[in-house]
């Protein structure tokens, strides 16, 4: 038995298009165009195994949400090959569409005019499933997600936090083995992250429903997924376990030095210390525990600056990210 | 077979959901109801005037046949299957494109479906007010009495409904290309609106008008403005004969295309 829900060799996606050359008259620029081509996705390779939470992050123009398109057969790639649940998107989009739910933070798929319940039944029939099914499955879901008290509202009276929970469970309508979620917690407050997460993580524990998504918000990642894969520039450049993540900079630590009156002089510091910022109350600087140890270091700051607080500390999971992009770029 | 019940069944959900979103905006159908008033309203006074300065008759003709192939005209825009290309450009310009690909449906078919839908509720409630309204001020004409009208009339609209939402895909399908389709939709539009015989009745074009009106796709996706005619007991077959002709030409147009148009797919943000 495969147990890969989601396999990627190769994979590639060229987009093309026209650029206006103004040394060339409109009849050539109109009829033989110049054309610019950018590589969105690089040969990229990866698998998910069924039941895993995925991380497909990266900064701006990275290619995640390419990807993802091309995962779900909405783009067609360049070249390589995506195998999911044993059908390939480009010629098994309808019959792939029966296994996967799509989730598009910054897209609707609800009919924002009725009731939700009107969206559950519509999305049911979609997916061609039986009439007694769906009202089985829609009671699950309002149970799961805690629509109850809006289902009855029209779409476009819904909160924001309330119309991405309907979205999450409208996508799982038809039990998806796998949802593919583009950015679904933009826009969202932390409380509204907070219900969005613990619901894709209990729909991942109750029914192994694997989930691909990408965000750019480290607390999705942190607290959802298992396994996190970063892109950039459309070439993979990282695919370990979340947990891992935290360990990759952890030559780099970080020390606040909390003034006793205020800093008036910032003088240059030894090697392996950097400054991070520069304030009269407070100094952050950077230390590489590869150059200089974190006594030494406390060490030679005493010497530099009167403190009155100091605290020490690893770097948090945004920066380790932001640390990757930038060292990338 | 059973895609055969899917498909259906997926029909009747979205014309059911768009009657049901209808009723969630009368001010839609007022607007609706208006718009007939208005523009079919004030044309069918003209003409009135035309044809009484005239003697009653203008190219062998009377303002009772001008009065219900203009009507049938108008009735038939309340269905704005033209819209379907502005949905398809809006879809493509706004990357919601993608949430339908993702969906196991057809776009196209989904799309006219939904087009279809979309309209329905006005085209009915509009039609049957204005056809009592009609009846009552001008009078039915006899060649919509005889026995053959209804079954051809039926035939004829779907073959119009079919060859509308074809025609309109196709402009609608070009905003993979070309993004903005809305001069290509003014020609396309306006082209159907003169040969369909909205603001000059069929009846009154000159030969060569009336023979691009035949042989045309714009003029044969309002073959229903012919109905109301003498000629019609004739020649339905001939018209029937054309609009299934266009109907075959741009739907393998409108498929071609769109199995061209999936591979230029390309989405902000991905």
């Amino acid at each position: 038995m495969d147990l890969n829900s989601i396999v990627v060799s190769n994979l590639t996606k060229k987009f093309s298009f026209s650029i206006r050359n103004s040394s060339l008259s409109w009849f050539k620029n109109l009829f033989f165009p110049k054309l610019k081509e950018i590589v969105a996705v690089n040969d990229i390779s990866f698998s998910v195994k069924h039941g895993e939470r995925i991380a497909f992050i990266g900064p701006n123009g990275a290619g995640k949400s390419t990807t993802i398109k091309m995962l779900t057969g909405i783009l067609f790639p360049t070249s390589g090959n995506v195998n999911i649940l044993g059908f390939d998107p480009t010629k098994d989009r309808k019959k792939l569409a029966y296994q996967i739910g799509t989730v598009f933070g910054q897209r609707s798929q609800l009919l924002p005019n009725l009731p939700l319940t009107d969206s559950f039944e519509f999305f049911g029939v979609m997916y061609d499933m039986p009439e007694k099914e769906i009202k089985i499955r829609i009671a699950e879901l309002v149970e799961i997600f805690d629509l109850g008290s809006f289902i009855t509202q029209p779409v476009r009276k819904l909160s924001l936090g309330q119309r991405m929970r309907a979205e999450v469970a409208v996508s799982l309508i038809h039990k998806p083995k796998i949802i593919l979620l583009d950015e679904p917690t933009i826009g969202l407050d932390v409380v509204a992250k907070k219900s969005l997460r613990d619901l894709l993580l209990k729909i991942n524990k109750e029914e192994n429903t694997t989930i691909f998504l990408t965000s750019h918000d480290v607390g999705d990642i942190e607290s959802l997924c298992d396994r996190t894969i970063i892109i950039n520039h459309g070439v993979l450049i990282k695919d370990l376990p979340t947990e891992d993540l935290a360990k990759t900079f952890v030559y780099e630590k970080y020390i606040d030095l909390i003034a006793m009156n205020n800093f008036d002089k910032f003088p240059s510091l030894p090697e392996g210390i950097s400054y991070l910022s520069k304030d009269k109350n407070k100094i952050t600087v950077a230390v590489d525990v590869n150059k200089i140890n974190i006594q030494e270091s406390i060490k030679k700051l005493l010497n530099l600056f009167i403190v009155e607080d100091i605290d020490v500390y690893n770097a948090d999971l945004e920066t380790i990210i932001r640390h990757i992009y930038e060292r990338d770029s | 077979m059973k895609e055969i019940h899917k498909k259906i069944r997926l029909i009747n959900k979205i014309l059911k959901t768009l009657i049901k979103d209808s009723f969630q905006y009368p001010h839609r159908l007022v607007i609706d109801t208006f718009t007939v008033i208005a523009r079919c309203g004030v044309l069918l006074v003209l003409y009135w005037f035309v044809f009484k300065l005239n003697n009653g008759i203008i190219n062998g003709t009377t303002f009772v046949f001008t009065a219900w192939s203009i009507f049938f005209y108008f009735s038939f825009s309340t269905l704005r299957l033209h819209e379907v290309s502005k949905w398809m450009m809006d879809d493509v310009r706004t990357g919601n494109i993608e949430m339908l690909f993702s969906k196991p449906i057809s776009y196209l078919f989904y799309r006219m479906w939904w087009q279809i839908g979309m309209g329905l509720y006005s085209f009915f409630i509009v039609t049957i007010l204005a056809t009592i309204v009609l009846i009552f001020i001008v009078g039915l004409p006899q060649t919509m009495m005889i026995g053959i009208f209804i079954p051809t009339f039926v035939l004829t609209f779907v073959c119009a409904i079919i060859l509308t939402l074809f025609l309109y895909s196709i402009v609608g399908l070009l905003a993979f290309w070309i993004e903005d389709i809305n001069p290509v939709f003014w020609i396309v539009d306006k082209a159907v609106m003169i040969l369909g015989g909205s603001y000059l009745p069929i009846a009154l074009f000159p030969v060569f008008m009336y023979k691009i009106a035949l042989y045309s796709p714009f003029g044969a996706s309002k073959f229903i403005t012919h109905t109301v005619y003498d000629s019609w007991q004739v020649d339905w077959y001939k018209l029937v004969g054309i609009q299934l002709l266009w109907i075959i030409l741009l739907g393998l147009i409108v498929y071609f295309m769109f199995k061209k148009a999936q591979k230029k797919v390309s989405v902000n943000g991905g």
